[in-house]
């Protein structure tokens, strides 16, 4: 896994905070832990010298205290880099990584009506995927959010 | 936090459409073109982390029932990279094989609802009429015409005997004939080539810069499908080329399309001539692993996308599903911007969009007017269908 | 056979298909059904655009929060008399997806159903039975 390998020794000697925060799983499978305050710099390291050019998609996760954002970057070449970001649950913001990649707005906009993560700089529009009606604070992917199914309805009363 | 409630809201008389596309028209041009989505949004990956694997999979071959074989597929390659589980070679043959067949169905699918959006309905029902052809063996191997739950963890759970090769190889060969005659349509009927040539048209740069996937993107010159990029399944043994046209337009898309049905008649009898002997499954755990993985696959519209985690319980901690339509949706904006109303129907189809085809309503709002009008997908067809034909394009 | 080829020489139906949030099996498969192998306009039955043409309403996939409201709207907009036939196993009972959050169950939660085409998808023969069925059902009524 020659080119895996390079990806891996290029990124920890540009960046020393990833030593041992990188693995890989299989061949075109790689994955990193990365902080919130050294994504910006470690994206634009990704895209512009290392060759990731496609962000496939963005996945939201509650992991309890924090939650994490997981993008999920490709090379030409067909290896995958996922970057996962940790932000606390009490105040989880991350900024918009749509100047780089403007097709990553529904992704953003999924994780904010999803798992309530703020996403800084996200152009005004439409929300994605639930309705203007849904309530507040109501953030069905998070792991404490429950519904109740009731045959008629599928609605239920809050207990 | 207790059980949550969600309020229905009382029915207003004067409530507005759920609108799928907001239009901003000068004259007859479009300035601004907006997409909203959601009116499909069932909830799936919430309700996949209360089932178990083997629930998710029948549940996620539901995502689309176009490319049912393709969420089915792209989850289990996951979970079985979570689990360590080799596949063996003939049960990836058998997926590689229904992979390739629902791409046939769903190319001549999509060439018959091009052709209705243009007005050309002979073209929808010649194109229905030999899809069946692949319908049939589709059903003849698999038991189901669609949604066919030919995959378990681990494999496939129905052989492809030998006996049935001459019937699949046949079928290939009619579709094959008659796809040709496609090709021929694509290339010399001219009302046809006038709908789709020059509109939609979306630069190498712009598919790089949006990451757009499948016949949409290769048909502005970008090579990319995951079959050839992250081979999976069976596709690092079989030889085929990655169809790209320099079109840029809708026209392009009608090009790719067709051709890749050409290169999947090619790799069908590929498989069949090669198919390994051995094993269709491996035995799988109920309970997976702690892990995680992602699984990427060329769906017939485009790549599809499924990151699993698992913690060692019968039940997933988190799937998450990129189907190829969400990957699109920004380019749709940028394919309509400086187009006609009348274009509306023909751009978007050849996204070959994965959201309901009857749900899509347009609100339209005119600019030199001060006015907004809502237009169901029907009438938007009709309109334009008759905008064509009074400037002399007609079938 | 020749029941029915009466019967619509009698009354032909005329459709308006809605999807509700199906993951679109049925809808190709009520497609197909108008396509040459299948034929449904044999019966007379032709696909119509508007409710305000309509006799019969097709519907397919379970309803989602966000389609409730177009259903109901579309079903008041169904001239007299109307039926609504639910085509597939989600459009029955909410299918798979029964207990997703964003779901309301089968479309009998929502209008009053005629006939039920369980299947997933329901194949277009289940379809043309489902519909023919019903007519029939209506005739032997009158």
């Amino acid at each position: 896994m020659a080119k895996e390998d390079e990806i891996l020794q290029s990124l920890t000697k540009q960046f020393s905070a990833l030593e041992g925060k990188i693995r890989i799983q299989r061949s075109r499978r790689m994955w990193a832990r990365v902080e919130p305050a050294d994504f910006a710099s470690v994206l634009d390291y990704m895209r512009n010298k290392l060759g990731f050019v496609i962000l496939c998609t963005i996945t939201g996760l509650d992991e309890g205290e924090n939650l994490g954002v997981l993008y999920h970057l490709a090379r030409e070449d067909g290896i995958m880099l996922n970057v996962e970001v940790y932000v606390p649950k009490a105040n989880p913001v991350v900024q918009t990584v749509t100047p780089i990649f403007p097709g990553a707005d529904m992704y953003e906009r999924e994780i904010v009506d999803l798992l309530g993560i703020k996403v800084e700089g996200l152009a005004p529009g439409f929300r994605y995927p639930l309705t203007d009606d849904w309530p507040a604070g109501q953030y069905p992917l998070r792991k404490d959010w429950k519904l109740d199914p009731s045959p008629k309805t599928g609605q239920t009363e809050e207990s | 936090m207790g059980n949550v409630f969600i309020p229905i809201g009382p029915q207003h008389p004067a409530l507005k459409e759920p609108a799928s596309f907001r239009i901003l028209l000068e004259g007859e041009k479009i300035i601004e073109a907006n997409v909203r989505l959601g009116y499909n949004h069932r909830g799936v990956e919430k309700a996949c982390e209360e089932r178990s694997f083997l629930q998710d999979m029948y549940l996620l071959e539901r995502v689309c029932g176009i490319c049912s074989h393709s969420h089915s597929t792209c989850f289990l390659q996951a979970v079985e990279e979570i689990a360590g589980l080799e596949v063996p070679p003939r049960a990836q043959y058998i997926r590689t094989l229904v992979a390739e067949l629902e791409r046939i169905h769903s190319h001549l699918l999509w060439l018959g609802v091009a052709g209705h959006e243009v007005g050309f309905d002979s073209l929808f029902m010649y194109t229905w009429r030999d899809r069946e052809v692949v319908m049939d063996i589709l059903a003849l191997l698999t038991g189901n015409r669609v949604n066919y739950g030919i995959n378990t963890i681990g494999g496939v759970r129905r052989d492809v005997t030998p006996d049935k090769y001459p019937v699949i190889l046949k079928a290939i060969d009619t579709l094959e004939e008659r796809t040709k005659y496609y090709i021929q349509i694509a290339t010399e009927e001219m009302s046809f080539i006038k709908r789709l040539a020059g509109v939609g048209r979306l630069s190498k740069e712009d598919v790089e810069s949006m990451c757009v996937v499948g016949p949409t993107g290769r048909a502005s010159g970008v090579a990319r499908d995951a079959r050839r990029d992250d081979p999976y399944a069976a596709y690092g043994d079989l030889s085929f080329k990655v169809i790209t046209d320099d079109h840029c337009d809708v026209y392009g898309r009608a090009v790719v399309r067709v051709l890749e049905l050409m290169e999947t008649y090619s790799m069908v009898r590929q498989l069949l001539k090669n198919m390994p002997e051995g094993p269709i499954t491996v035995k799988a755990p109920r309970k997976i692993p702690a892990g995680e993985a992602v699984s990427r696959y060329e769906a017939p519209r485009g790549e599809d996308l499924h990151y699993v985690r698992a913690n060692g319980t019968e039940k997933p901690e988190r799937v998450k599903v990129r189907a190829p339509t969400l990957a699109n949706v920004q380019a749709v904006k940028k394919m309509l911007e400086n187009y006609y109303l009348a274009d509306i129907p023909i751009v978007v189809a050849a996204i070959d969009p994965c959201f309901s085809c009857t749900d899509r309503t347009v609100a339209v709002s005119r600019l030199d007017r001060g006015s907004t009008e809502l237009m169901d997908w029907e009438a938007l067809r009709r309109y334009s269908i008759d905008w064509y034909a009074r400037r002399g394009v007609r079938f | 056979m020749d029941k029915v080829i009466n019967w619509s020489r009698i009354k032909s139906p005329w459709v308006l298909h809605y999807n509700t949030g199906a993951c679109n099996a049925c809808d190709i498969e009520i497609l197909a059904a108008l396509t040459p192998r299948f034929d449904l306009e044999r019966f007379g039955v032709l696909l119509k655009s508007t409710p305000r043409h309509a006799d019969v309403l097709i519907c397919s996939g379970p309803v989602t929060r966000q389609s409730r409201d177009r259903l109901v709207r579309i079903y008041e907009q169904l001239p007299e008399p109307k039926f609504v036939v639910a085509v597939g196993s989600c459009s029955c009972s909410g299918g798979v997806f029964k207990g997703c959050y964003n779901m309301m169950g089968g479309v009998n939660e929502v209008i009053p159903v005629s006939a039920f085409v369980p299947g997933c998808p329901a194949r277009p023969e289940a379809i043309i039975d489902g519909v023919v069925k019903l007519l029939m059902s209506l005739q032997a009524t009158k």
